[in-house]
């Protein structure tokens, strides 16, 4: 008697718990939603997500608050949120490479495959290689020549080590079998006035070029996105160039795990709705960064891809966690 | 005349009703968070940036300019009052700015830092407009060699800072070095001294370090010696400078202005550094340097001009080339991007109105903050009759708040917290604190630019003596080392030395 009593509330709470996730998950969203931005407040990354929560949200007829929580090169937001936060898909963070790639290099509390839900993926940044416009090197051809002429010499700035410019440009050195010394500095502004200065000869970096390109005292030689840019018509991309890559430091929006698929579909479409959105577009346009949809289950295979690719990358340059 | 007309059109833009407002609505706000300590201008900017969508890109970028500037202007207040730098470009301003205060000298203090910093900002904004073009290619004549060099010659600075014992002072130098190692090291991407906290991946916040080590020790220390204090509120005395304190200062701001203005040019420079260097150079000028760290004026005039001109240099890479030298000018450079426009070496030609515009208003922002501070002088002067156990527990929230707010992190509270024991324990035995803080900024500048020079230079050191730029600035820190050794300017360091036992 006792046994079945205990049975039977334990079925009946957990009908009653059940039927209280479906509940939530049919009237979802019925409070604000937080969404995680691990950059500062009005960089290129911040605004453009403020832009596509603002159309996720006249979607899912909730705000969405934005929580820049910068910092450990945009991995301290979903770090802090896969630690922290409910899975009820009120607490959502954008997800940048580096989350990824971190746990590749040093020991993180996250497990980039399993501390999360990926829900979608959203859009990627525009990469490219310039060098001064008064400067030899006319094309990427001349740098492969004079590189192979001097193995070493070609010198290039990135905004950091171990940053997607950085992976991107050893990459192409050694499709393009030359060696090239790469100079890290402290983000966009510092490059720029690198190469401007003369101090390397080239720059590796995203569009902080872009008002010194259109001036003329900036070369772009080469462009990382799939397409080519249009704003930059005549500037080559990789593939054309003959080097089979894509480097767009990618990134999406993910909840920490265990969200409920519905909840999960709920949010993929609102955003979706929001990636299509012209006045999302446009906001995403001003920083170059086109939008590159994947739906929940393509973005769950394209992780594990990402984390693949970018384990032989590391290897190569030496950057891999030794333990 | 060209530029006159140019000029024209912008005071046309900047006298516009709505212009008008946003700057006073921004040099206003920014003399506020100048004023209180830890909220800096990068967050008052960062929270007030989605206010600007709604208006014209020229309100905007008006508005977060006279935040920048205004939060120069107002960060000596509490350095002089209460010896709590309101932000870190203001720290040295503690050491006589203080003093001053607590000799019953408050009002001349803050007003010559008034004075100074509108004659500073004057300056930088007609340089702007004249030469700002040249001024960017000595930008970025800059490469890691002459950086290096730079630095090295700011550590030298140490030797100026020194109120007490030189052993003492070059350990805090080591423990202010030890600490900037703390993060992701950049040319190898390797984690220092993180003990695996993703927190202190980005290494340790300079704001919390300066608030804790400055503001929380001084509360601490104050609350064993409240006594004491009676006697500052007791001799506020005469609200203005002296002829005699004119005569001190007239040309400490006028270095002051000069050395911030071409700091602030270069990126990474900037206004703590120029703040610090502008304080060693008028005391290894002064002839009186016995009077420094006890209260001489132009200890506080010097670097309240250089960190404002520094301020205003700091506009020219980023309107000329749109390279932002600094976190506020890149916060800046956000502003010009979410309204459609492009700073760079077009901005002139393509958004005359806009250049010029921001142009105009800062010469009407300078204005509007001279008659801002000035009346406010004799009220923030009564701040010192406020009881002590009201006073202190509200700087201590604002503290709390401020560095809060500057990264949400609330660790950064933690290390602000910790900071503030160990000041207040380097205060009982006689550790100085701004050594510490000079070494903190520049120490990981000088590692990252020797290493990044040497990757250039493949292994060669030679690339620091055949660069122009970069030997001038090792002959001068050589010189700095070597004078004392001199006969003829042993008499003025023995002087620094009496004051020093």
């Amino acid at each position: 008697m006792r046994i079945r009593n205990i049975v039977t509330s334990t079925l009946a709470a957990a009908v009653v718990a059940a039927t209280a996730t479906m509940a939530a998950a049919q009237s979802y969203p019925t409070k604000p939603i937080t969404m995680i931005v691990p950059w500062p407040a009005g960089g290129s990354t911040d605004v453009a997500m403020r832009a596509i929560a603002e159309g996720a949200s006249k979607i899912l007829g909730q705000p969405i608050v934005v929580d820049n929580k910068a910092g450990a090169s945009g991995t301290l937001g979903p770090a802090t949120m896969a630690a922290t936060a409910k899975p009820d898909g009120y607490t959502v963070a954008q997800m940048p490479i580096t989350v990824m790639r971190l746990p590749l290099m040093q020991k993180v509390s996250w497990d980039a495959e399993k501390s999360f839900t990926y829900i979608i993926h959203l859009t990627g940044y525009t990469f490219g290689i310039t060098a001064k416009a008064d400067g030899q090197f006319k094309t990427w051809q001349d740098v492969v020549t004079y590189a192979k002429a001097n193995p070493g010499k070609v010198t290039y700035a990135t905004p950091g080590s171990g940053t997607s410019l950085h992976i991107g440009m050893e990459q192409i050195a050694e499709a393009a079998g030359i060696k090239l010394t790469q100079v890290p500095f402290k983000g966009g502004a510092e490059t720029n006035a690198a190469v401007l200065g003369g101090h390397t000869m080239l720059q590796a970096d995203s569009t902080a070029w872009k008002p010194l390109v259109d001036a003329g005292q900036l070369r772009l030689l080469a462009i990382w996105t799939a397409d080519r840019s249009k704003i930059w018509k005549d500037t080559p991309t990789l593939k054309e160039l003959g080097y089979p890559f894509v480097f767009d430091s990618p990134f999406g929006l993910a909840g920490p795990k265990g969200i409920d698929p519905k909840i999960v579909q709920i949010l993929h479409d609102a955003f979706k709705k929001s990636l299509e959105d012209p006045a999302t577009i446009a906001a995403l346009e001003r920083y170059d960064m086109v939008p590159r949809y994947m739906n929940t289950a393509d973005y769950n295979t394209f992780v594990k891809q990402v984390i693949e690719q970018e384990t032989a990358a590391l290897s190569k340059i030496g950057l891999l966690k030794k333990d | 005349m060209e530029i006159l007309s140019a000029l024209g059109h912008g005071f046309a833009v900047a006298l516009q009703p709505i212009n008008l407002m946003a700057c006073f609505f921004g040099v206003f706000i920014g003399t506020l968070v100048g004023v209180l300590p830890g909220i800096g201008p990068v967050s008052a900017m960062a929270l007030l940036l989605p206010v600007t969508l709604s208006g014209s890109p020229e309100a905007g970028i008006i508005m977060m300019a006279g935040i920048y500037y205004g939060s120069m202007y107002g960060g000596s207040t509490t350095s002089i009052l209460v010896n709590i730098p309101g932000e870190a470009a203001s720290v040295i301003t503690c050491l006589d700015g203080h003093q001053m205060a607590k000799n019953g000298r408050a009002g001349p203090a803050l007003g010559i830092a008034a004075i100074g910093s509108f004659v500073a900002g004057t300056f930088a904004i007609v340089a702007l407009m004249l030469v700002a073009p040249w001024l960017a290619k000595f930008a970025i004549a800059f490469g890691p060699p002459e950086y290096f060099s730079l630095m090295v010659l700011g550590l030298t600075v140490l030797a100026f800072l020194t109120q007490g014992s030189m052993a003492k002072s070059l350990l805090m130098a080591c423990v202010g070095v030890t600490l900037g190692l703390v993060g992701i090291d950049q040319i190898t991407a390797a984690p220092r001294l993180t003990f695996d906290r993703l927190e202190l991946l980005d290494g340790v916040g300079l704001i919390p370090v300066v608030m804790g080590l400055f503001g929380v020790a001084e509360i601490l220390a104050n609350i064993e010696r409240s006594v004491q204090r009676e006697v500052v509120s007791a001799r506020i005395g005469s609200l203005w400078p002296t002829l005699q304190d004119w005569a001190y200062s007239k040309w400490a701001i006028a270095r002051g202005t000069i050395l911030g203005f071409f700091l602030g040019i270069l990126p990474g420079g900037g206004a703590v550094i120029s703040s610090f260097a502008s304080y060693a150079l008028e005391r290894r000028l002064s002839k009186r340097p016995e009077m420094f760290g006890k209260g001489a004026i132009e200890g506080v005039a010097g670097p309240e001009a250089a960190n404002n001109s520094a301020a205003g240099g700091a506009f020219i890479p980023l309107l000329t080339l749109g390279i932002p030298p600094n976190v506020v000018m890149a916060l800046l450079l956000g502003a010009f991007i979410i309204h459609g426009i492009q700073p760079g070496p077009l901005l002139i030609t393509q958004n005359p109105g806009i250049f010029w515009g921001i142009v105009a208003s800062m010469y009407i922002g300078n204005i509007m903050l001279l008659i801002l501070n000035f009346p406010l002088i004799g009220m923030w002067v009564q701040v010192l009759k406020v009881p002590y156990k009201l006073l202190f527990p509200l700087i201590l929230m604002f503290c709390i708040v401020g560095v809060f707010s500057s990264g949400s992190a609330v660790f950064d509270v933690f290390v602000m917290t910790v900071f503030g024991l160990i000041g207040y324990l380097m205060r009982k035995f006689g550790y100085e604190p701004a050594p510490l803080v000079l070494a903190f900024v520049l120490g990981p500048m000088v590692e990252n630019n020797l290493r990044k020079s040497l990757i250039l230079s493949q292994g060669d050191f030679s690339v620091f003596i055949e660069r122009p730029i970069s030997l001038a600035c090792l002959i001068v820190a050589a010189a700095m080392i070597l004078a004392p050794l001199l006969p003829v300017l042993r008499a003025k360091r023995e002087a620094v030395a009496l004051d020093q036992e």
